[in-house]
C-alpha cells in the first residue's frame, strides 16, 4: 500500500482539529489508515460474531470500490443511490461516490416507491448499489419509469445468481476490478485519495418532507466536516467513541455521526445485526456515544417499565424506592437546589442495586455523552434517564445545517431549551420569531430549486423555520414550525406540535393528532400504544383481539380520557382538547399519515379522516369510519369500523 | 446486581466457548482460589486436617465419579474400590522404591486399566443392571483385600504409607499435604471443566443422552464409554492414592468399603449430577453436615436439658440429616448446584424477573 500525498502527509497532528475540515473525507480515512491502521472502524454483527474493519480496510474498500467505480463510467456529478440498512460497505459505497467527485444519496430502505422514484427523477440517476435482493428487485420494478439507471451493485450476493439483467454487478466484484485497476497504475490511489476537493459534496440528503414534497440538499465535505469538528470543540464528542449505527442512513444526523464524526474523530462504528436486534446488540456493543430520536428513548422506557412490572416482588419494590429516590433527586437539581444527604448516601447504593445494572442491561453502562434530537423529549423520560445517571442531553439541528446547531452541555441542562449553540455556528431571531441560523456548516442551497434556496438562505443567514426565542443566558428555547402556527375561531394561537408532544410523553400513547383550525376548540385524535396499553389490559383483565378492538374497549378510553385531562390541566382555557376518539389504526409511513422520521402528515391526516373530524365536532357520539385498504396482493377492500367519541370532564 | 454484561462481545467462534465470559463470575473464581490456597493460614491444624483436607480430597473424588455419571451417564456403585486399587498399588509401588510421582501415576494406571477390563465385560448391559454389576467390583475388591495377603497384608491388616516426596522435597507438613491435595483437585477440576468444551466432552455428553441416539449420529457409543470408565478410573485411582498419603497415613480395607462408594455416590447426585461446582458442593455437604449437626446438637443438648437420654441425642443428627438430602431432593432434584444456579439467574437478570425473550 502505498502512503497517501500532500494534503494527507501535511497534516500530521494526531488530534483533530478545525484545520481538518480543509480536507476530504476520503483524505481523513487514507490519514487513520496510515496513522491508525489497526484501529477499529466498523465492527459489523453478523451471523452472532462482530466482524472487525479497520481503517486500513476501510480504506482499500473505499479505493477499489472508487477504482471499480469509476470503470464503470461514474463521473464528477454523478449520483450514486444507496439502498439499505446500515452496512459497512454502504458506509464506504458513500465515500467511494464523493471520492469520484459525485454525490452518495441514501434513501430509507423501507421507502415508498413513490418516493424513490421521485429522488430518482430529481437526480438523474445512473448508479445504484442495493444492500439486497428485496432491494434490488424494488429497483427493478421501477426501472423502466426511471429509465435512467445503467448500473445496479449488490451488496449481499444471497439470491441473486439467476437474475439475468443488464448492468447488475457485485459488489465483490467490482471491488476485485477496481483492485486490478490499482495494482496495474501505482499513481491511481493517491489520485483516487486527492481527487475531490473540501467544497466537493459528501452526501446528498432530501429534507423530511412534513409540508410538502421533499427537497434535495448536498452537503459538502468542509460543511459537514466543520459541523462535527465545532461539536467536538464544544466537547460534545470526544476522541475514539465507540457508537451504533442502527439510524436510517438518510437521515441527516446518521451521515453526520456515523461517517464523518467518526471518520473524524476515528469512532469505532458498531453495527447491529438487523433493526429487530438492536436492543440486545446494544449490550455486546456498549456505545459510549448514543444519539436517539426521543421515540428510541420513549420506546426504550417502555420496555424498561414493562420488564419492570413482571419482575418480583423485591426487585420490583427495591427499583421503585431508587428510582423515586433518583427522580426528586434530579427534580430538585433542574430547581438549582442541593440534593438532602439521604440522597446523597443512598446514591452509591442505588447506583449498585438499580440504575447501574438497568443501564448495564440496555448497553448504556458506558455512555459518557447521550443525545436526543429531531423532536421534543418528554420531561418524564429525560428526567429518568437523568435519574439513571446518564448524561442526556438536547441536541438541536437540521440537514440544512449539517445535524449541528446547538446542545445543551453537560452541567447546564435545562428542560425546556435546547442548550448553547455550539463554537462557530452563529444564532439569532427573527421579527417574525424564525430561528436563523449562520455558521461554517450551513449548506449551499437545495439541489435544482432556486425558489427555496433563495427562501431560505437569505445572507448567508439559514432560515430554519422554526419558531423560538433566545433566553437572557444564551440558551435556546425551539418552540415548533413557523408554519404551524395555527389560530382557532377565536383567534386564539397555538402550534399543534407542541400540545401533540406533550400528549405523547403518556407511554400509552402512540400518536395524536390535534385539530382545531378555525374551529371554536380543540378536539384530538388518538393512536393508543399497542405493547403499553395490551400490557396494562393483560395486567387489568381486558380481552382484546385487535388493535382495532382495544382501542376501543370502555377502559381503554377512560385510560385515554384520563391521559388527555392531565394534558389538559397544564393548558390555558381557550386550548383545552375537548372531545377525542381512538384511531383503529396506528399512524403509518406506508399510508403518508407521518414521514419515515415519524412526524404528523397533517394534511393527509386531516383529508383522510374528514368524518371523524366532523363527528368530533359535530356532537355525536360515534362516528362509522370507512377505510380503502390495500392488501399486499394488490387487492383492495373496504373496512368499517365504529369508532367511539368521547368528552374530556376537565 | 453484580452481573454486568454489557460490552461482552465476541469476534469469533473460539471466543463463545469462553469458561467464563461474564467477569463477576471470574473474579469469584479467583477468590475462591485465594481463599482455598491461603485458608491453611488462617485456620488451625485442627479444622485444616478434619475439615479442608478432607473437603478437597473427595470434591476431587465427586469430580471424578461425576465425568462417569454426570457427563457420561454411567452408574457406578462401586467406585471406592476404583480408589482402593489406586491407593494399595501406589502404597506397594512406593514401598518397593518407586518415586512418589511415578507410584501415583501407577496407581491411577492399575486403576485404569482393572476398571477399564472390567467395564469391557460390565457394559454389555445398562441401567440397573449396570448398577448391580459395578456394585460386583466393590465385593471382589473388598474380598481380594482381605483374603491375599500379598496385597492387603493379611487380616486386619494396617498399611502404613512412606512420606510421600514431590520432585525430590518430603512432604512431612500438614500444610503441605494440604497443598498437596489442592494440586491435584485443581487438575482434576480443570480437566472437568474444559471437558465439555472438548470432541471428547460431547461425545460423552450425547452418549449421555441416549446412547443409540450417539450411535446413529456417529458417536461409537461402547468406545465413548469405555473412555469414560478409563479416565474416571484413573483420576479415582490417583484421588484413592492421594487420600491414603495426604489424610489417612496408611491403608485399611475399611477405608474403601461399599458405604464409602455410596457416600460418594451420594455426593455426585446431591450436589448435582453433571456439574464441576456440584461436586464440591455435594462432597461439602455430605461430609460437613453430619459434623455440623453433630456439633449444633451436642451442643443444644448441653445448653438445654431436653429431657431425653443421650442415646436418643446422638440419633438426632442422623435424623436431620437424612430429612435434609430428602428435602434438597425434593425441593431441587438436579442438586445443590443448581440451587446455586436459580440464585446465580436471579441475580444475572436483575432487576427485571427473567431474561428478554
Amino acid at each position: 500500500m502505498q502512503s497517501a500525498s500532500s494534503p494527507v502527509q501535511a497534516v500530521e497532528s494526531t488530534s483533530p482539529d478545525l484545520s481538518d475540515a480543509n480536507l476530504t473525507l476520503v483524505q481523513l480515512v487514507a490519514r487513520n489508515a496510515k496513522q491508525h491502521s489497526t484501529g477499529i472502524a466498523f465492527r459489523e454483527k453478523e451471523l452472532g460474531l462482530w466482524k472487525e474493519y479497520n481503517w486500513q480496510d476501510y480504506l482499500d474498500n473505499v479505493t477499489c470500490l472508487a477504482a471499480g467505480l469509476e470503470s464503470l463510467g461514474f463521473q464528477p456529478g454523478d449520483t450514486l443511490m444507496v439502498m439499505g440498512d446500515n452496512r459497512p460497505k454502504l458506509y464506504c459505497s458513500m465515500i467511494a461516490a464523493g471520492a469520484l467527485r459525485g454525490k452518495a444519496m441514501p434513501v430509507y430502505p423501507d421507502a415508498a416507491p413513490d418516493e424513490v422514484l421521485h429522488f430518482c427523477k430529481l437526480s438523474q440517476l445512473r448508479f445504484v448499489i442495493a444492500e439486497d435482493q428485496e432491494q434490488v428487485d424494488k429497483l427493478l420494478d421501477l426501472r423502466e419509469e426511471i429509465g435512467t439507471i445503467e448500473h445496479i451493485i449488490y451488496v449481499k450476493p444471497r439470491g441473486m445468481r439467476g437474475y439475468q439483467v443488464p448492468g447488475l454487478v457485485g459488489y465483490d466484484e467490482l471491488i476485485e476490478r477496481g483492485r486490478q485497476r490499482l495494482d496495474a497504475d501505482d499513481q491511481l490511489l493517491d489520485a483516487i485519495i486527492n481527487r475531490s476537493r473540501p467544497e466537493d459534496p459528501a452526501i446528498y440528503l432530501h429534507s423530511s418532507g412534513t409540508t410538502g414534497l421533499p427537497k434535495a440538499i448536498v452537503i459538502q465535505n468542509r460543511r459537514i466536516l466543520s459541523g462535527v469538528l465545532s461539536a467536538y470543540e464544544g466537547e460534545r464528542f470526544r476522541l475514539n467513541e465507540e457508537i451504533i449505527a442502527y439510524l436510517p442512513m438518510a437521515w441527516v444526523g446518521d451521515f453526520a455521526l456515523t461517517v464523518a464524526a467518526a471518520i473524524a474523530l476515528r469512532f469505532t462504528v458498531n453495527i447491529p445485526e438487523g433493526q429487530e436486534t438492536v436492543l440486545r446488540d446494544m449490550r455486546e456493543a456498549a456505545p459510549t456515544f448514543y444519539l436517539a430520536a426521543p421515540r428510541s428513548w420513549d420506546n426504550m422506557l417502555t420496555t424498561m417499565q414493562v420488564r419492570m412490572q413482571e419482575s418480583t416482588p423485591i426487585k420490583k419494590w427495591l427499583y421503585n424506592f431508587f428510582m423515586g429516590l433518583a427522580l426528586e433527586r434530579e427534580k430538585r437539581r433542574f430547581n438549582s437546589e442541593e440534593p438532602t444527604v439521604i440522597q446523597k448516601l443512598l446514591k452509591p447504593i442505588g447506583e449498585f442495586m438499580v440504575y447501574g445494572p438497568i443501564k448495564d442491561n440496555f448497553g448504556l453502562s458506558r455512555v459518557k455523552n447521550a443525545f436526543t434530537g429531531g423532536e421534543a423529549m418528554g420531561e418524564d423520560t429525560f428526567l429518568f434517564y437523568r435519574a439513571l445517571g446518564i448524561r442526556l442531553m438536547q441536541l438541536y439541528g437540521q440537514t440544512e445545517s449539517s445535524a449541528f446547531t446547538s446542545t445543551h452541555q453537560a452541567d447546564e441542562i435545562r428542560l425546556h431549551t435546547v442548550g448553547k449553540p455550539l463554537p462557530g455556528v452563529e444564532v439569532k431571531i427573527s421579527e417574525s420569531g424564525e430561528i436563523l441560523v449562520r455558521s461554517n456548516s450551513v449548506f449551499d442551497g437545495y439541489q435544482g430549486n432556486e425558489k427555496a434556496t433563495n427562501e431560505t438562505l437569505v445572507d448567508g443567514w439559514l432560515h430554519t423555520g422554526d419558531a423560538g426565542y433566545l433566553e437572557e443566558d444564551g440558551h435556546l428555547v425551539v418552540l415548533g414550525r413557523v408554519s404551524e402556527v395555527v389560530y382557532t375561531a377565536t383567534g386564539e394561537r397555538y402550534i399543534p406540535n407542541y400540545i401533540e408532544n406533550r400528549i405523547k410523553f403518556d407511554p400509552i400513547i402512540k400518536d395524536v393528532a390535534v385539530f382545531g383550525r378555525d374551529r371554536d376548540y380543540l378536539t384530538a385524535l388518538v393512536c393508543i400504544d399497542l405493547d403499553s396499553v395490551g400490557n396494562w389490559a393483560e395486567q387489568h383483565g381486558v380481552s382484546y383481539i385487535s388493535y382495532a378492538d382495544l382501542s376501543q374497549k370502555p377502559e381503554v378510553l377512560e385510560l385515554v380520557q384520563k391521559a388527555l385531562e392531565h394534558v389538559n390541566d397544564v393548558l390555558p382555557e381557550a386550548l383545552k382538547i375537548k372531545r377525542f376518539a381512538n384511531l383503529h389504526k396506528e399512524f403509518d409511513p406506508d399510508d403518508g399519515e407521518i414521514t419515515r422520521t415519524r412526524k404528523l402528515r397533517r394534511k393527509v391526516v386531516e383529508e383522510r379522516y374528514q368524518p371523524i373530524i366532523d363527528a368530533l365536532y359535530g356532537g355525536h357520539l360515534d362516528v362509522t369510519m370507512r377505510a380503502q385498504v390495500t392488501y399486499d396482493t394488490g387487492e383492495s377492500g373496504s373496512i368499517e369500523r365504529i369508532l367511539a367519541i368521547k368528552d374530556l370532564n376537565r | 446486581m453484580f452481573y454486568r454484561q454489557a460490552a461482552i462481545r465476541h469476534t469469533s467462534y473460539d471466543q463463545t466457548k469462553k469458561l467464563y465470559p461474564i467477569p463477576f463470575d471470574k473474579w469469584l473464581v479467583v477468590a475462591v482460589l485465594l481463599v482455598a490456597l491461603l485458608a491453611p493460614f488462617a485456620m488451625s491444624g485442627l479444622y485444616l486436617n478434619s475439615y479442608l483436607l478432607p473437603w478437597v480430597i473427595w470434591s476431587t473424588a465427586a469430580l471424578s465419579l461425576n465425568l462417569l455419571m454426570g457427563y457420561a451417564g454411567q452408574i457406578h456403585l462401586g467406585y471406592a474400590a476404583v480408589m482402593a486399587i489406586g491407593a494399595y498399588s501406589s502404597v506397594h509401588a512406593m514401598r518397593l522404591g518407586a518415586p512418589f510421582e511415578f507410584a501415583l501415576i501407577l496407581g491411577g494406571a492399575t486403576a485404569m486399566i482393572i476398571g477399564v477390563g472390567f467395564g469391557f465385560t460390565a457394559l454389555r448391559v445398562k441401567g440397573l443392571y449396570l448398577a448391580i454389576s459395578t456394585l460386583a467390583v466393590q465385593y471382589l475388591v473388598d474380598w481380594v483385600l482381605t483374603h491375599v495377603p500379598a496385597i492387603g497384608g493379611g487380616t486386619q491388616a494396617t498399611l502404613q504409607t512412606p512420606t510421600p516426596a514431590l520432585l525430590g522435597f518430603e512432604i512431612t507438613t500438614d500444610i503441605g499435604r494440604y497443598y498437596l491435595a489442592l494440586g491435584w483437585c485443581a487438575v482434576v477440576t480443570i480437566f472437568m471443566l474444559n471437558v465439555k468444551r472438548t470432541g471428547l466432552g460431547r461425545a460423552l455428553i450425547a452418549v449421555r443422552e441416549k446412547d443409540y441416539a450417539a450411535s446413529v449420529l456417529g458417536v461409537n457409543s461402547y468406545y465413548y464409554k469405555l473412555i469414560a470408565f478409563a479416565v474416571s478410573s484413573f483420576f479415582g485411582g490417583v484421588t484413592g492414592a492421594i487420600l491414603a498419603f495426604t489424610f489417612f497415613g496408611a491403608v485399611t480395607p475399611e477405608q474403601y468399603s461399599i458405604d464409602i462408594s455410596i457416600q460418594i455416590l451420594a455426593m455426585v447426585v446431591v450436589g448435582g449430577l453433571g456439574s464441576v461446582l456440584g461436586s464440591f458442593f455435594g462432597a461439602g455437604f455430605i461430609l460437613l453436615a453430619p459434623l455440623f449437626l453433630n456439633n449444633m446438637v451436642t451442643g443444644l443438648a448441653e445448653a438445654y436439658d431436653f429431657g431425653v437420654s443421650r442415646s436418643v441425642i446422638s440419633h438426632i443428627p442422623l435424623i436431620l440429616y437424612g430429612g435434609l438430602i430428602m428435602l434438597f431432593l425434593l425441593f431441587e432434584p438436579l442438586g445443590l448446584a443448581k440451587i446455586y444456579d436459580n440464585i446465580r439467574k436471579y441475580f444475572l437478570v436483575w432487576p427485571f424477573g427473567f431474561s428478554r425473550r
